[in-house]
């Protein structure tokens, strides 16, 4: 049955900017049922990194991973398996940015009992935030449930 | 974008965000990691603390030593190089040679 | 490219050739000539040079002599340049060389003589080439040699006489070459060797004394090869830790097949046709963590676990086991993961004295029930699928002293009831496919449900917030009012409002954060009240 998919609210606020800076506010659609809260750090991997359970590379703080997909990056577990992996390695939630990867968004939108938030970004959403991974700016990460009408009309 | 030009020494596919994300046969990619950032890489032999895995399809990679005090290994569980002042056996670093083993201070070990 | 000749302003820098980077420690040197397009050897390199980068250039040959006033230099870096060939001398001179890498050159053989006499060397990266032949005497006089790379080259054979001058050698790769058979005593000289890596060849047989002489051997990798028989050549590794065969065409695990390696911690051998296991295959292993056996189709016997009690991970999936012995959790009190999914399991032993279990596969068997004490006590049980069975009932307590359970997969079987009994941390549940469970289930005795697969609609809207106002369920009194209406704009205040609370339940901090996900979601085709047969 068709799962309503909720939508993300991502508020970034960049870390080195004096703490009036207004956080920037984008949105994504949190992949099957890993709606819910999020806060941390943001926190680049590469699609690769997600492939073997040995790169160990643990962060200390509270990060949120975003992770830009390509289709052209070999492709080495499903993605569901890379979403658990990123929480596995201590994310409180993943960005996945799939401008660039068609099938992943279809791949990823049917997976569930994912332990914390899981969400897709593409288009200018996707755009900004990865402008500001590029700028390597440190940024705190919200994430939220978008408040829209609940029930979708049903034609 | 695809081609080489634009791409990094040593990589055959990049992207703005990731990189290398394929490098040319034979090479290492390496991870590197610099504060939020994480890009690929194209090596002929790994950084410090990580050890070169090769595979049939190419996608060869630099992987982390999984040893305590190794500066460098073999593979992830065998040690070639531990820290100053520790000593080696059988792939493996310690501050003193395990009872038994007799001390070779010229090579550091056991 | 631009060669090394700018010697002069080199020179000013104490020995630093030309785009070169260099640091000096103390009174030695490390010098960084990598990737710079060098046809050759810069020439003017200070004596004091202890460490050298020439990888990544154009070299194409290695005139002899050209670093033999090097005395100092511990490690030299050739990797990645076009060399094919390395003369008698090359690195003559070089008497404290402790690291030479070549690997990702154009080697076809290992150099006859370049090597002899490096007395200091410790580490030797021949991988990467296309190495075909190593002559007899190529390795004599490194007798320090600890580490060799041989691997992503085109060997067709154990380079045995070679080998057998370094006898110091602790960790080899052969791995990725064409090698097909490893004849007895292929590695008898090399007693102090901890790492054998023989992965990504195309061995279909080993002499069944291939291994003798490795004494010290830990880890041996036989991967992705076409090995038909069991490897019993491993009997004399004593030592063995990590064994890896999985990715070949061995059909069955004889009696015994470990007797010799009372140290295997962990052994690979999925992706293997093995149909048949020896009972005692896997007995006397007292370091073994964990053992995965899958489509072991002749398999009709849960094995001989005696004396193999620190197992944590069990799977033998894809069997014909039919039952467990009532003393398996005696055998194996560290169990933490047991999945026998996939069997023809009727009956289930009580679990209670594997205290430490935390995960119990058991779907696709024949299990028809499960009573008081098969799950009793276990403090750290967290998901337990028992889904496509026979289940037709389960006893009220069977689930009740499972303070950690927050997966339970009852889906695809014959139940009619669910006794709720202790289900309190259950965040997934699924009952899907017990057509003749259409109890409802009242929410407050799954406070922290997330995910649920429940047999009927119906069932779901206590968990989706749809009757929580006492009056119809808002969306199905949506679809009467809106018939027509646009989407974006017509919604009744009450759904607003139920909306705020749904909300409102997400901005109560110590509550945890979830939306119930429940399938089949109510819908106008799916209505909360339970309609016969809906």
């Amino acid at each position: 049955s068709e799962r309503p998919t909720l939508r993300a609210v991502i508020k970034v606020t960049l870390l080195k900017h004096e703490p009036t800076g207004k956080p920037i506010v984008l949105e994504g659609v949190f992949v099957g049922g890993s709606a819910g809260k999020a806060e941390g750090k943001l926190m680049q991997y590469h699609p690769l990194s997600l492939c073997n359970t040995s790169e160990d590379e643990r962060q200390e703080s509270d990060f949120i991973t975003i992770v830009k997909l390509e289709h052209r990056v070999p492709r080495c577990k499903a993605l569901h398996d890379k979403a658990r992996m990123a929480l596995d390695k201590g994310a409180q939630a993943v960005i996945f940015d799939v401008s660039d990867d068609a099938n992943a968004a279809a791949e990823l939108r049917e997976i569930d009992s994912l332990p914390r938030p899981v969400v897709l970004v593409e288009a200018e959403d996707a755009e900004e935030l990865m402008g500001l991974v590029n700028k390597n700016e440190e940024a705190k990460v919200v994430i939220e449930i978008k408040m829209e009408p609940k029930w979708p009309h049903y034609d | 974008t695809e081609g080489p030009p634009a791409c990094p020494k040593g990589c055959d596919r990049c992207s703005e965000y990731n990189g290398c994300i394929k490098c040319k046969p034979k090479l290492f990619i390496f991870l590197e990691r610099n504060d939020i950032r994480q890009i690929g890489v194209c090596l002929a032999s790994c950084p410090m603390g990580y050890f070169g895995m090769r595979n049939p399809e190419g996608n060869n990679r630099c992987t982390q030593c999984k040893i305590d005090n190794c500066e460098a290994c073999f593979n992830r569980n065998f040690c070639t190089k531990c820290k100053d002042g520790l000593y080696s056996h059988s792939g493996r670093c310690y501050v003193s040679c395990p009872p038994g083993q007799r001390t070779a201070n010229e090579t550091m070990e056991c | 490219g631009q060669s090394s000749g700018d010697g002069e302003r080199a020179a000013g820098r104490g020995g630093c050739p030309g785009r070169c980077r260099c640091e000096v420690d103390g009174l030695l040197h490390r010098v960084d000539c990598s990737d710079l397009g060098l046809r050759e050897v810069p020439g003017n390199l200070s004596v004091f040079t202890s460490y050298l980068d020439l990888s990544m250039n154009n070299l194409t040959v290695m005139s002899g002599g050209a670093l033999s006033n090097l005395h100092f230099l511990e490690e030299l870096r050739l990797a990645g340049n076009d060399l094919s060939f390395i003369p008698r001398g090359a690195f003559a001179g070089l008497y404290n060389l402790k690291v030479l890498m070549l690997q990702n050159n154009q080697l076809r053989s290992v150099p006859a003589e370049a090597f002899n006499n490096l007395h200091n060397l410790q580490s030797l990266r021949l991988d990467a080439n296309h190495i075909s032949s190593v002559p007899v005497g190529c390795f004599s006089g490194l007798r320090s040699l600890r580490h060799l790379w041989l691997d992503d080259n085109s060997l067709t054979e154990v380079p045995v006489e070679a080998l057998s001058e370094l006898p110091a050698l602790q960790a080899m790769t052969l791995a990725l070459n064409h090698i097909g058979h490893v004849p007895d005593h292929a590695f008898s000289r090399l007693g102090r060797l901890v790492v054998l890596h023989l992965n990504n060849n195309r061995i279909v047989s080993m002499g069944t004394s291939c291994f003798h002489g490795l004494h010290s051997l830990e880890t041996l990798d036989l991967n992705y090869n076409s090995l038909v028989e069991f490897p019993t050549a491993i009997r004399s590794l004593s030592h063995l830790k990590e064994l890896g065969f999985h990715s070949n065409n061995i059909q069955s695990i004889p009696e015994h097949a470990f007797t010799g390696n009372p140290s295997l911690i962990t052994i690979f051998f999925y992706d293997n046709p093995i149909q048949s296991v020896g009972r005692s295959a896997f007995q006397n292993l007292p370091e073994l963590r964990t053992l995965s056996l899958n489509g072991a189709a002749d398999l009709t016997e849960f094995p001989d676990l005696t004396g193999t009690r620190s197992l944590e991970s069990l799977t033998i999936t894809g069997a014909r086991i039919t039952s467990l012995p009532g003393s398996v959790c005696e055998q194996l009190p560290n169990l933490q993961l047991l999945d026998l999914s996939y069997n023809q399991i009727q009956t289930l032993p009580s679990f209670s004295a594997c205290e430490s279990i935390q995960k119990i596969d058991l779907h696709h068997n024949e299990i028809e029930d499960v009573e008081e004490n098969t799950f009793a006590g276990l403090m750290s049980l967290r998901s337990l699928d028992l889904s496509w069975n026979r289940l037709t009932s389960v006893k009220p307590n069977s689930f009740s002293a499972l303070p950690a359970l927050n997966k339970l997969d009852l889906s695809s079987n014959q139940l009619s009831s669910l006794p709720l009994i202790g289900l309190q941390s259950l965040t997934h549940l699924r009952l899907a496919g017990n057509d003749q469970l259409m109890e409802l289930i009242p929410r407050e005795e799954l406070p922290r449900v997330r995910v649920m697969e429940l047999p009927f609609a119906f069932q779901c809207c206590a968990f989706v917030s749809c009757d929580r106002r006492g009056g119809a369920p808002s969306w199905e009194r949506d679809e009467a009012e809106s018939a027509g209406r646009d989407a974006a704009a017509g919604f009744s205040s009450q759904v607003d409002q139920d909306w705020e609370d749904f909300l409102m339940e997400f901005e109560d901090e110590p509550k945890p954060q979830h939306s119930v996900h429940c399938s089949p979601t109510p819908g106008p085709f799916r209505p909360c009240l339970h309609l016969l047969g809906s």
